[in-house]
């Protein structure tokens, strides 16, 4: 089948601030899983505190404060360019893990001023006092607002002033992911579509009289074969084709996201293999979920854990209290096993000889 | 004990003994790592089931769940499947980077 071809990319179309390409031979979950990392694992800069000196606008702080964090700030090269804050040694900020703007505006004519990205200053930096490669990595405009006192680029409006109102505010924009805040996702859209003729029946459409004429066709179309009126629904096909249009705000270019969106999946691949690797460490796990957080509560043996799951806690050694969930491995067990039968379970698990020959890879 | 770090694999506890049926609790992975995977592992002709699952959406961990045919060891599936899609990885990127080089596209270069 062509389960065996090897996958290609074909790029259609390379915009400053999009790309659009074909990917092909490769399955559906990975496809998706592409796309996800392009949205929400890539590292930008965002704003992300913002010091209120002096407020006067119509505004509330944080009505701006929350607008400022949503200015895409120019991050390329950012996953080394930079740290984050957690990772860093300093206190709350420095050099390495924030970038500092200040906006100060006040409006002293009798106009209706606009507030925007243009105003926002970044601060040359000033507490760095150990060495650290990141700042060579940067570029000479990273942090600033995307787009700022270039001409066809139109600013982004903070907000409007009139005369004898005053903005002052001192932002730290930090390094993140959009995991955490959308703020800092690098992608404003990334297109995803296989299928285009719904072949594979993994929708259906909502119509009021016709079908084929309420939901036309796109572009991606002329790429595939329309079926044909007789065609038999093939139920073994599979997506193989994956057309992708990835749009960027200009914190990174098209080309970088997908880029490091392929290396920050490489990336999470290699964490994982290093964890189930780390021998020593997995080992003292498989024993370790059972003292390691039970130690308090619970003998760590396999009767703690019998109680446990009779007690209907049950979301074992891991998961903590908070969370009322069955029995951990409930689902992969036959069912029907009670209580009693994971007691019996957990205890074989308690035996340190099964554990190291459990890990013999 | 090691407390503030969570593992980033753990053994959930009823796998057997020799790991030919065993659910890995991968710490601070989603549907972009457990979909994937699960894929990998169902090429695998050794495997006979392979099911992920994210237990609470509030938690950052997923569990995958592998059983294999003829005792054969689940974790070097796993560690198959992960060097699999490394590869692909890999290949893509190289895919891309040819067909960037071939140039066969529309470019617009703006001015700025």
């Amino acid at each position: 089948m062509n389960d065996e071809l090897e996958p290609t990319v074909r790029i259609r179309q390379l915009k400053r601030d999009k790309v659009n390409f074909v990917l092909e031979n490769v399955d559906l979950a990975f496809a998706n899983s592409l796309r996800r990392v392009m949205m929400a694992d890539l590292p930008t800069v965002a704003i992300d505190m913002v010091e209120v000196e002096m407020n006067t606008t119509v505004l509330p702080d944080e009505f701006i404060a929350h607008r400022l964090g949503m200015i895409p700030l120019v991050s390329a090269n950012c996953d080394e360019a930079m740290r984050y804050t957690r990772d860093c040694t300093c206190i709350s900020s420095c050099a390495y893990c924030s970038i500092i703007l200040m906006l100060n505006v006040t409006c002293h004519e009798a106009i209706t001023m606009d507030i925007t990205s243009n105003h926002l200053e970044v601060m040359p930096m000033t507490d760095f006092d150990e060495g650290g490669e990141e700042l060579t990595k940067r570029g000479q405009d990273f942090g600033h607002p995307v787009g700022k006192n270039q001409p066809n680029v139109p600013p982004i409006l903070i907000c409007k002033i009139r005369k004898g109102q005053e903005l002052r505010v001192k932002c730290i924009a930090k390094k993140g992911i959009a995991k955490e805040h959308a703020k800092w996702s690098p992608c404003s859209a990334v297109a995803f579509e296989y299928d285009p003729y719904n072949k594979f029946r993994h929708t259906s459409y909502w119509f009021e009289v016709d079908e084929k004429a309420e939901w036309p066709v796109g572009e991606n179309g002329r790429e595939e074969d329309p079926p044909r009126d007789d065609e038999e629904f093939d139920f073994n096909a599979k997506p193989r084709k994956f057309y992708f249009d990835v749009e960027t705000d200009g914190s990174l270019g098209p080309q970088e996201v997908v880029m490091k969106g392929l290396s920050e999946l490489q990336k999470k691949l290699a964490n994982l293999i290093l964890g189930l690797k780390s021998q020593p460490e997995v080992d003292m796990l498989t024993g370790g979920d059972q003292t390691g957080m039970d130690t308090s509560v619970a003998p760590a043996t396999g009767g703690g854990w019998g109680d446990n799951i009779g007690g209907g806690g049950g979301s074992g050694g891991w998961g903590g209290s908070s969370s009322p969930r069955p029995g951990a491995g409930g689902w992969g067990n036959s069912p029907g096993t009670g209580g009693s039968a994971w007691g019996g379970g957990a205890a074989g698990w308690g035996s340190p000889q099964q554990q190291s020959n459990g890990w013999n890879v | 004990m090691s407390s503030q770090t969570t593992p980033k694999v753990q053994i959930m506890k009823g796998a057997t003994p020799n790991l030919s049926a065993a659910t890995y609790q991968i710490h601070d992975e989603s549907h972009t790592m457990g979909n994937a995977l699960r894929w990998m592992l169902l090429k695998n002709p050794h495997v006979e089931f392979c099911g992920y699952s994210v237990p609470h959406p509030s938690e950052p961990n997923i569990q995958v769940r592998i059983q294999m045919y003829d005792e054969h060891s689940s974790l070097e599936a796993l560690l198959k499947a992960l060097g699999d899609l490394d590869d692909l990885c890999v290949a893509v990127g190289e895919k891309y980077n040819e067909s960037l080089k071939a140039g066969e596209f529309e470019r617009w270069v703006e001015k700025s």
